[in-house]
């Protein structure tokens, strides 16, 4: 208020003390931190949302002047070859395996039980390898394997897909 | 883009000649609670204006310095924004403008490349290149989780939240190609671990056996915990000169030529392209290896390197690698890192890696050693640093003083140890030209850099 801007005031501590953590050879404080960011998917909303209804949806540049007209998976809205928009496209729920790792030692706030097998897939008709993990089974490269979709339940995350062998 | 426009392939011209004459870092370790960051950076800045010999003393180079460039990886670990500023005030450099640089890993080569371009332009002709990292804030675990933010955030981090599980599909498919073992992995982490017990400032020195290497604890099948460079806690810097300037504060300046070349940040985004040749390799050459792994770069290669490579030596004039260069430092955060940049950097035609460590070349007494300074996985990657240290590693090297900075009993009690009794040189005889590859995300961002004598 307006009027505070001519009051003496006195102020008083409202923080949370700092722990030390440790005090020799030097004070070193522990600092917490706790946030969350708003993320848009932007552009790429119809990808999320396609997973969320058992489908992949791609983007594919239709530009007859494109020099190197390409189906991305991940999607990007536009085309790096020729600047146009792309167009969405559905494409096959199945795969093979291109390269494969297991995940053993995670980072902080994985959110599959480790080990876990991480997967990159290729698809027919589409110019990337796709990413994502293997719910069941061994993959070997070259092994097929089938999506499934999280349409229960979403995560809203790329992890409403993973992959079993087909 | 995955074909060239005549432009794109220019080949990077310096306006003037650009050298580097000195360099400083900290020891590196895992948790650094004696000093602030501002602190540690000093201590790099001072050992490189103090321990190089240099013709001038401190403060008359500090009254030469007219421009500063300063790497670091991300404001996540520092937990503060504009470091630079408070870098830049603690060395007592304002108002001379600085600018800071985040490529990643990539970050310390970057910062080198936009010294140097300073230099090269005129704008400055005495210039401080610093770079730092403190990974020592938060937990291993954690730390993991902000590196793989490195990764896609949409589509990747995910899949780990850890960077061993972006470079280990790498090696997978790598071993499938080209009949890479893990045997020669392991080779590759005993080599670089053991060069890094002859360095005072090395955060994880150690003589492992193959054995110990491949039961280490898995980190992200195949790559085991002794095959992953750790977090580090330090600072390094380099100091980049025109001629004059050069000549005036050194007897044995080094020149420098560097370039950089980019790639997609997700691998899976790599599409499919024509091999980039570098001086050495004939059209032609690689149409059979492209018929049996048509996808190049794909999984096993990295065309930042490539590009950054094909760049530098046209820029520095370089036919033959590796008859040319005397050693090399590169960017073996992984292993499977250290493998997949042989070929892009030509030590080895593509597929044909492996023979780079088996043949020998790549040891001490070899044709061309390697990472003679620790590397990554010996010594540090206190991130925003590494590429600037790499370079004073080699800057040392082509000087002839590696004895000077790594045998000198006053390094080791710096760094609080002792030097050991079966220390040995590492010093390349007669060295007169060293590479340094700095190298971000999976191939996101390379700089290929080379240090040639120059008197």
């Amino acid at each position: 208020m307006a009027e505070n801007y001519e009051k003496a005031i006195k102020t008083k501590y409202i923080g949370k003390p700092l722990t030390l953590h440790d005090e020799k050879p030097a004070w070193v404080v522990d600092s917490p931190r706790a946030m969350s960011h708003i993320h848009t998917y932007g552009l790429l909303t119809p990808f999320f949302q396609g997973l969320t209804q058992g489908k992949l949806m791609a983007t594919k540049c239709t530009n007859p002047k494109c020099p190197h007209p390409s189906v991305w998976l991940p999607p990007r809205a536009d085309c790096p070859d020729c600047y146009e928009r792309m167009k969405w496209v559905k494409v096959p729920s199945q795969g093979t395996i291109y390269t494969f790792t297991l995940v053993d030692y995670a980072g902080i706030g994985v959110e599959m039980k480790t080990p876990y097998w991480q997967i990159d897939v290729a698809i027919k008709g589409v110019d990337t390898i796709f990413k994502g993990y293997l719910e069941s089974g061994k993959p070997e490269i070259g092994m097929k394997v089938k999506a499934k979709f999280r349409t229960e339940n979403p995560t809203h995350t790329i992890l409403d897909v993973c992959w079993v062998p087909a | 883009m995955i074909t060239f426009g005549k432009g794109n392939l220019r080949i990077p011209k310096w306006s003037k000649r650009v050298f580097m004459v000195a360099g400083g870092c900290t020891p590196f370790r895992k948790y650094y609670p004696e000093y602030k960051l501002e602190e540690l950076v000093m201590m790099a800045y001072k050992m490189m204006l103090e321990e190089n010999n240099l013709k001038l003393s401190p403060l008359e180079i500090k009254d030469s310095i007219n421009f500063a460039v300063y790497g670091e990886f991300a404001d996540h670990f520092q937990d503060q924004l504009l470091c630079e500023a408070k870098i830049h005030d603690y060395l007592g450099l304002d108002p001379l403008y600085n600018v800071g640089i985040k490529t990643g890993g990539a970050t310390g080569g970057a910062s080198v490349l936009m010294g140097a371009q300073a230099i090269a332009s005129g704008y400055a002709n005495c210039c401080l290149v610093a770079g730092w990292e403190r990974m020592d804030e938060v937990d291993t675990r954690t730390g993991n989780f902000y590196i793989s933010t490195a990764a896609c955030k949409d589509f990747e981090t995910r899949m780990g939240r850890i960077y061993s599980s972006y470079y280990a599909p790498m090696a997978n498919r790598f071993a499938w190609a080209y009949d890479l073992n893990d045997s020669v992995r392991a080779k590759i982490a005993i080599k670089n671990r053991h060069y890094a017990t002859m360095n005072p400032n090395a955060q994880q020195p150690g003589d492992h056996t193959e054995e110990e290497v491949l039961k280490s604890r898995m980190s992200a099948y195949p790559l085991r915990f002794l095959e992953c460079c750790a977090m580090t806690a330090g600072a390094a810097s380099v100091l980049l000169c025109d001629e004059e300037m050069a000549y005036k504060l050194s007897d044995h300046p080094v020149e420098v030529f560097i370039a950089g070349g980019t790639h997609t940040l997700r691998v899976a985004d790599r599409r499919p392209m024509d091999i980039p040749l570098l001086p050495n390799e004939k059209p032609g050459m690689y149409k059979e290896f492209l018929a049996k792994n048509p996808r190049w770069p794909g999984f096993e290669s990295f065309l930042a390197a490539r590009f950054a490579a094909y760049l530098t030596y046209r820029m520095a004039g370089i036919q033959e690698p590796i008859e040319e260069l005397d050693l090399v430092e590169l960017h073996d955060a992984f292993t499977i890192s250290d493998v997949q940049t042989y070929g892009d950097i030509g030590l080895r035609p593509y597929g044909q890696e492996v023979d780079y460590v088996t043949s020998g070349d790549a040891y001490f007494g070899g044709k061309c050693p390697s990472n003679l300074s620790g590397g990554l996985l010996g010594t540090m990657h206190a991130v925003g640093a590494t590429g600037i240290w790499q370079s004073a590693e080699c800057l040392w090297q082509v000087q002839n003083k590696y004895d000077q900075f790594h045998g000198d009993a006053k390094w080791w009690k710096r760094a609080g140890k002792k030097k050991p009794k079966n220390w040995t040189s590492l010093q390349v005889k007669d060295a007169k030209q060293a590479l340094w590859v700095s190298h971000a995300g999976v191939g996101s961002h390379v700089t290929v850099g080379i240090l040639r004598k120059a008197w």
